[in-house]
């Protein structure tokens, strides 16, 4: 149960690694700036790159809580082994 | 009792967490200059105080190491496990914040990375804490704990020098939110925001800190019964 709550997080782990991957670089080019929609293409921008410096910050946190758990359920297992 | 305590405390913690996604999505004003891109700050600002604060924890307990490693032999692999699991954790925030940053400054400055002494001095810190990393993982013998000791404290003189930079160089980074002199601050709703981002990450860190330290006190007691094992056969 618990081993698979760790290969849960790091399943969101991963999955937030690629959706960041894809809002930079599938975010459109910087408008001209006598581009006539320029403010808004910015806008959506800044809210792209939000969303993915969010989105890192949980990937990587949740990836480490991920590793960690398992290397925990690890060394338990063999600790365990060697008492027995 | 204790993983009672840990639940309990790491619901806190993950309540505390999204209230701070609230505060800074829903509740802080839009920044005039530099629009949405400005709530990057609530994660990064957080993220860099988190891991000072585990360098620091990794610089006391490798101080500790070193003094305990002669006379109180478990002392010293306490505060060995705590250096350990505050450099871990350390370089994940730094990380965090190394991989933030260029993500604002993309938009901010239209470049992702330039060599200016904040961004230098803070990428040399994580380097630094990443090959105590290795040396911990791959090195092998008795000298390794006081070898990594050592590159603990070395390591730990770059924070004040990160710290400190973009007070003392003119750098491309911006400067100081707060202490930065007369022109420095924040809208209060922004200072709200971020301080309760402050909070939720601080204590996030100390979370897994806990639990890092906890993993690597069962590798010890592991590794030693092994050692014991072994002299008996």
């Amino acid at each position: 149960m618990k081993r698979f709550f760790f290969l849960l997080l790091a399943l969101i782990s991963a999955g937030l690694f690629v959706r960041v991957a894809y809002l930079v670089l599938a975010s459109p080019p910087d408008p001209a700036f006598n581009a006539p929609n320029h403010e808004a293409i910015v806008d959506h921008l800044n809210h792209l790159f939000r969303q993915a410096a969010y989105s890192i910050t949980w990937a990587i946190q949740l990836g480490y809580l991920a590793w960690l758990g398992l290397k925990w359920r690890a060394e338990k297992q063999m600790d365990g082994r060697r008492k027995n | 009792m204790k993983k009672t305590a840990i639940g309990l405390y790491a619901a806190i913690v993950v309540a505390l967490l999204a209230w701070g996604y609230y505060q800074a999505i829903y509740v802080a004003p839009e920044d005039a200059m530099q629009g949405e891109i400005f709530r990057i700050i609530y994660y990064h600002v957080p993220s860099f105080a988190t891991c000072f604060f585990c360098f620091a924890v990794s610089l006391a307990g490798s101080i500790g190491f070193l003094a305990f490693r002669r006379s109180q032999p478990d002392r010293a692999q306490m505060a060995d496990a705590w250096a350990l699991a505050g450099a871990e954790i350390g370089v994940v925030f730094c990380t965090v914040g190394l991989t933030t940053g260029p993500l604002w400054a993309r938009r901010a400055w239209g470049m992702w990375w330039t060599w200016d002494a904040r961004l230098t001095t803070t990428l040399v810190l994580w380097l630094i804490y990443v090959s105590y990393l290795l040396l911990r993982r791959f090195a092998a013998g008795p000298q390794m704990q006081t070898l990594a000791a050592v590159l603990g404290i070395f390591g730990a003189i770059d924070v004040p020098i990160v710290y400190m930079a973009n007070r003392w160089w003119r750098t491309q980074h911006p400067a100081p939110v707060f202490g930065g002199g007369d022109n420095s601050g924040m809208d209060p709703t922004m200072v709200g925001a971020l301080m309760w981002n402050l909070l939720a990450w601080f204590l996030w860190g100390i979370l897994i800190l806990i639990l890092r330290y906890r993993v690597e006190r069962q590798h010890q007691k592991v590794a030693e019964r092994e050692a014991q094992e072994a002299l008996r056969a």
